[in-house]
């Protein structure tokens, strides 16, 4: 087996941080989203006639939920192709 | 090198089970308890009470199945010249193991809010079951994504190269805790769409249709995870 150079040192762990950035950075968003939709199904368990602005609100929460997510995604792509 | 691969699948099966046990056991615990409870508050309706609670563990447990599945794959596989092989299968462990502890949880949420709900009132238990089953199936969604990346994990040959070992193990680490927090999310709607229901049934229609889409988009995080697994596995 040949020595391993820094430079392939670096892409190596850059793999295997993109892998954990993505892997950590999913449960966060994941949760949260999960609270944003539950507690609409509540509200519209309450108040059905109102069902379309829970509704709305519900998929802008969830996207602004899902940002963090994006970020790791971001963050992963960043490492598995730039670096 | 035969004796590594063999070490490593090993290892991946014990992580393979052991993680994924955690998640279905806790989910079906919490269901148990509330069958525990609504058959104080309702013992005349034991018989419907005990068969839901059956149904819905029965799904629970689809997680750790899977889990299962993947473990006595990996502990009967044979052993291997390629030293890759044992990094896949570590990986695989990973994936599926951390992969399961999320839906396991989460389809246990929907199944204790349908068993306190047919507790106070027995007449839904129907409609509860329906809304329940569908809740979970979708909250499954996640162990069938890290049960897909397991097993091509399990069936992946690759010339070995130092970067492809560290992007193997990126890549279960990436499907194993990518899916954890989407699983307990689709639970956390699930369980709020029965609650909602088992207060009032005839709102079921607007509910469901609340829930799948609250969940659709709590399973985005999970596709993200997927996307970096499958580029880490193929693309690098």
């Amino acid at each position: 087996m040949e020595a391993i150079t820094g430079e392939q040192l670096i892409k190596a762990l850059a793999l295997l941080a993109a892998g954990i950035s993505m892997g950590f950075g999913a449960v966060g968003p994941g949760i949260g989203e999960g609270f944003v939709g539950g507690k609409a199904c509540e509200a519209i368990g309450k108040r059905p006639d109102e069902a379309n602005l829970i509704t709305k609100t519900m998929i802008i929460g969830q996207a602004i939920s899902e940002t963090t997510g994006i970020y790791a995604l971001v963050v992963a792509l960043i490492l598995i192709f730039v670096i | 090198m035969i004796e590594f691969v063999k070490i490593c699948s090993v290892l991946g099966s014990g992580i393979a089970m052991g993680m994924g046990a955690i998640g279905s056991a806790i989910g079906e615990g919490m269901i148990a308890m509330k069958a525990v409870q609504s058959l104080g508050r309702q013992p005349q309706a034991s018989g419907k009470i005990v068969r839901i609670m059956i149904i819905a563990q029965a799904v629970t447990e689809t997680a750790a199945i899977f889990a299962l599945v993947v473990s006595l794959l990996l502990l009967f596989q044979s052993g291997s010249e390629a030293v890759l092989k044992g990094y896949t299968f570590i990986a695989a462990g990973i994936a599926i193991g951390f992969g399961t502890i999320g839906a396991g949880f989460g389809a246990g949420l929907p199944g204790s809010a349908a068993m306190e709900g047919i507790g106070k009132q027995p007449e839904n238990s129907d409609v509860l079951t329906i809304q329940m089953i569908i809740g979970q199936a979708v909250t499954q969604t996640s162990t069938i994504f890290a049960l897909t990346v397991a097993l091509i994990l399990v069936m992946y040959q690759a010339p070995y190269s130092f970067l492809k070992i560290f992007a193997i193990l990126g890549a279960g680490f990436a499907m194993g805790f990518g899916a954890v927090g989407p699983g307990i999310g689709d639970g956390l709607v699930a369980m709020n769409a029965n609650k909602a229901v088992a207060k009032d049934p005839k709102h079921m229609g607007l509910l469901t249709r609340t829930m799948i889409i609250g969940q659709a988009i709590t399973e985005t995080t999970d596709i993200y995870a997927m996307v970096v697994t499958l580029i880490l596995i193929f693309v690098v």
